[in-house]
């Protein structure tokens, strides 16, 4: 039958074409129909190359309505962290009533905080701990509080204090996570400001550093209103960068700041020089990740895993299915009952603590879940843990941080909204051994379309930040090195 | 394309389920009893003291000024607009319950009535463990009262069936007939209220089986019912699993199956269209269909407690301990959400509309002044950690007569259907009329009459036997 047709529809295609006549008709008819194919041809040409962008939206978290009339106040407020003696009293009294329940036999902290070690916390809290102290080391870095769509954001901002001729001064924005704060950046921004100084002197660049606190977080606002997400924390950032003056700078993230850095770099691609990330959200997994993951075990070249990525990765169900699951009780209660979870937390101190500090504990290394101490102190003092803590307590912010959970699991409940969208600004992935989910650079490739850089740190783990600063900092200065070059 | 892959997917999952259900299946035996030591430190070479102590509930002017200390120190978070119990329990409502608390709830009259039933402590294993034991005040001619084991669950405590217990061992003065009298026993579950906290790792719901077979055997009950909910469910049948001969009857007003096969997966896809096929009634479609909606949803939605407590109960427990009002909007929010999934949508989570104020703070007094919520929690992790499906007591079915109450707004519904897999000789299930997952809290009278009409049954049936023999 095909037989038969098709010959007969060339000879008539063929017939037209030779019978085509020049007449007025045709004179416009042609060139008409040539644009407008030339016209379509050429727009699915251009929006198949430009880059999709997540709409930045518009958004108010203020009490109430949004006033009608009236610019809002863009002031630049400096702010100082302060304390009282009433606060440090209320405080040990709470340390002081503290009912405390033995622990079972051997538990260590397989049961989560070992209350034989918190008691040991709360005695160095009360007894040597100095908030006073520390209120001044949190000072020591300018702070400021502005108002974006209605709530007052906070945030530090560190200049060079003195650039040495011929370099060049790039702005940086550190986003924090949970049960993080800026705070776990104070050991990293001289590093970054003055890199010269600590012996790093791997790059031309010297930065000058900004570390927003997540509105619900530390000392910037909570929202009042529901559904306050990653995407708008993005564009809160982005105005906050915008008002203070920049029209391109450099992200980096762990933990919720991956995802607000990257939701960022969806957006405004534009404003970022640069991505650089020490967490990657794992994608959407499918039949083919399946396949992939249970033949990258024998052959991992031919799923594309190098050696590090397999030693990392297997045994996957041990450390992506078990440990996983065992890890994620407190991400599905905030991301479910976030007010529940966090109420007596927010009436607690010790509570808190244990809370908090069990996640510096196993996220930093797996292995201390074997020790009675949970190996907090091999890695960091008491000090700063306590400081990190205390930011929650003195703020209030243990509820509003949990909530930042829900609205973002709630719509998007495998983080996989925008990853048709994709990040194309330059980025750079630190891979630190003891985060808790190896994610393979092929794999990072599906979202991150532009990888630079992807280091195999040599050690640390979820708080890279706060535990091993000289090495993140040398990986954001030579990943920051290439994309200047480029 | 991802057509044909989901295609594969699912041929893949069935193919495999079949391997599965041709070369494994389940073997009938029957659940050993486990013996254990939950004490302090090493098992001492003398024997244990198995005297029944009484025991009375009592509270001090310390403990009362203590709480109220902090009650007014607590710190409450502002909720988000228009969020009513979405995010948890509401933080403005939350004050209303505190200010109640603090100025109108009066525990030293709590107290009298929580002792107005006889308490005693007796050693097991090692650890103290708590139980009410009332006898009926009278008893027909020629009858003797029914030994009847209520076994309670979290956030619960045996005081749950202080409204259900005068209707079973005094049913006459309440309407119910005098068929059937109990003496019933509601002890507390190791690591709950009043009774000890075990001291070692492992203690899960075969361990307090056992605990409980040991107790009614000391208290002289060779043959006797049981009755549960929520862990009580698990820990009942657990004891019909150790000893058959003993359990008269099972009465549960909460199944859950955790052994999940084909027959269950094929059902949640096709049972809303084929409901006689896989012996779904017209009540079981109705509450558990759309399946997304009423199961996985809700299962997610509600579970977050489950998860964070069965694998760090130390961490979630320890500012529970610490903060009366942090365990009250953690315990009250199941009071909540459990009695009605729809007090979300309300701005006091529907609390007030089941139970009163009174007996929603004396549970959770019974939480604060033991001190016990952290144990309690690890409760999920001894039963939990290993996964689910995994542990013996879930492929060894159960014989003894069981009696099952349904109520329509349990967290999951599981049918008859299902249940029987597990429960081979259900001799009554019944879909409950109203009422939520705190059975016997919520509607005393409902769940009486079905353990009543349960126990007519298995009553007859054994006269039945009895004659035939």
């Amino acid at each position: 039958m095909w037989r038969d047709i098709l010959p007969n529809a060339w000879e008539s295609i063929l017939s037209r074409i030779r019978s085509f006549e020049y007449s007025q008709k045709n004179a416009v008819l042609v060139p008409a129909a040539t644009l407008g194919l030339g016209g379509i041809l050429l727009y699915w040409l251009r929006s198949g190359r430009k880059i999709k962008t997540i709409d930045m939206g518009d958004g108010w978290w203020g009490s109430g309505e949004r006033p009608l009339k009236g610019k809002e106040d863009a002031s630049i407020r400096p702010f100082k962290i302060e304390t009282s003696d009433k606060e440090i009293e209320d405080l040990h009294r709470r340390l002081d009533q503290f009912r405390f329940t033995p622990h079972v036999e051997g538990a260590a902290f397989h049961y989560g905080f070992n209350s034989s070690y918190l008691r040991k916390v709360v005695a160095y809290w009360r007894n040597q701990f100095d908030w006073r102290k520390q209120v001044e080391v949190l000072n020591k870095y300018p702070h400021f509080h502005t108002t974006i769509e209605g709530i007052d954001i906070h945030f530090i901002h560190v200049k060079p204090p003195y650039v040495p001729h011929g370099r060049a001064v790039r702005p940086l924005l550190l986003v924090h996570g949970w049960p993080g704060s800026f705070y776990e950046f104070y050991k990293i921004i001289p590093l970054l400001t003055e890199p010269a100084k600590h012996g790093l002197n791997e790059s031309d660049v010297v930065f000058e550093v900004i570390c927003p606190s997540i509105p619900g977080y530390g000392f910037s606002e909570a929202p009042h209103q529901k559904e306050f997400d990653s995407i708008a924390t993005a564009r809160i950032f982005h105005k906050l960068m915008k008002r203070l003056g920049f029209k391109e700078y450099y992200l980096q993230g762990g933990d919720w700041g991956s995802r607000i850095t990257t939701n960022m770099a969806q957006m405004l691609p534009q404003s970022v020089k640069g991505l650089h990330l020490n967490l990657v959200f794992i994608a959407r997994q499918g039949l083919g990740r399946l396949i992939c993951t249970m033949l990258g075990a024998y052959v991992p070249w031919l799923v594309g895993f190098s050696r590090e990525d397999a030693r990392r990765f297997y045994p996957f169900i041990q450390k992506n299915v078990y440990d996983v699951l065992r890890e994620s009780g407190y991400l599905h209660i905030q991301a479910t009952k976030p007010d529940t979870a966090g109420c007596g937390l927010n009436d607690s101190p010790v509570g808190l603590a244990a809370y908090i500090l069990e996640k510096f504990s196993t996220w930093t290394d797996k292995s201390f879940l074997h020790k009675d101490d949970g190996g907090l102190e091999s890695k960091y003092s008491l000090d700063e843990l306590l400081t990190n803590v205390m930011i929650y307590w003195v703020t209030s912010s243990i509820v509003s941080s949990m909530r930042y959970y829900k609205e973002n699991f709630s719509k998007d409940p495998d983080l996989s909204a925008h990853n048709r969208v994709g990040v194309y600004v330059p980025t750079g992935i630190a891979a630190f051994p003891q985060e808790i989910v190896h994610v393979p650079r092929v794999w990072a490739k599906d979202v991150y379309k532009n990888i630079i850089t992807y280091s195999y740190m040599p050690r640390g783990g979820h708080f890279a930040a706060f535990e091993e600063p000289k090495l993140l900092a040398q990986d954001i200065m030579q990943f920051v090195q290439k994309v200047e070059q480029l | 394309m991802s057509r044909g892959i989901m295609l594969l997917e699912v041929f893949l999952v069935l193919a495999t389920l079949l391997i599965y259900f041709f070369f494994f299946k389940k073997k009938e035996e029957t659940l050993p009893f486990k013996d254990g030591w939950w004490g302090r430190g090493q098992k001492p070479v003398t024997k244990e003291d198995s005297s029944i102590r009484p025991f009375k509930v009592e509270t001090t002017e310390e403990e009362l000024s203590d709480l109220f200390r902090r009650l007014d120190q607590a710190r409450f978070t502002e909720p988000l607009e228009n969020s009513c119990f979405h995010y948890g329990t509401n933080s403005e409502h939350l004050r209303k319950v505190v200010s109640y608390w603090k100025n109108q709830f009066n525990w030293k009259k709590q107290v009298e009535v929580l002792n107005k039933y006889p308490q005693f402590k007796t050693k097991i294993q090692g650890i103290d463990i708590h139980f009410v034991h009332v006898k009926p005040p009278r008893l027909p001619e020629g009858q003797a009262a029914k030994p009847l084991l209520m076994v309670h669950g979290w956030p619960g405590s045996f005081y749950e069936f202080y409204k259900i217990i005068p209707l079973l061992t005094d049913p006459a003065s309440h309407g119910l007939g005098d068929e059937h009298v109990f003496e019933v026993i509601c002890p507390s579950i190791p690591g709950y209220g009043f009774s000890e906290a075990p001291h070692k790792k492992d203690f899960n719901s075969v361990s307090a089986a056992s605990v409980f077979y040991e107790l009614m055997l000391r208290l002289g009950f060779n043959e006797f019912y049981t009755q549960g909910g929520d862990w009580g469910w698990l820990i009942c049948t657990n004891l019909a699993q150790i000893a058959p001969n003993h359990v008269k009857g099972l009465h549960l007003n909460m199944v859950s199956v955790s052994r999940l096969g084909l027959t269950h997966l094929l059902s949640v896809l096709l049972g809303r269209y084929f409901p006689g096929l896989f012996g779904f009634q017209d009540e079981d479609v109705r509450r558990m269909f759309p399946f997304l909606k009423k199961g996985l949803y809700r299962i997610l939605s509600e579970s977050g407690y489950a998860h964070i407590q069965a694998t760090k109960p130390d961490t979630v427990g320890c500012g529970l301990n610490d903060s009366p009002v942090g365990l009250a909007a953690y315990i009250l929010e199941k009071f909540s959400s459990w009695t009605d999934i729809e007090f979300q949508n309300l701005e006091d989570g529907g609390l007030e509309r089941k139970f009163s104020l009174d007996d929603l703070l004396t549970n959770v007094m019974i939480y604060w002044v033991s001190g016990c919520i952290v144990s309690s929690m690890r409760f999920y992790k001894e039963n939990l950690q290993k996964g689910i499906g995994t542990q013996k007591h879930e492929k060894v079915t159960v014989q003894v007569p069981t009696g099952i109450a349904s109520f329509p707004n349990e967290i999951l519904h599981t049918p008859q259907a299902w249940a029987k897999k597990q429960y081979t000789n259900i001799i009554s299930f019944h879909f409950m009329p109203r009422g939520g997952h705190f059975a016997a809290f919520e509607e005393p009278e409902l769940l009486a009459k079905d353990i009543l009409q349960f126990v007519d049954k298995v009553e007859k049936e054994q006269l039945w036997k009895k004659k035939g023999e």
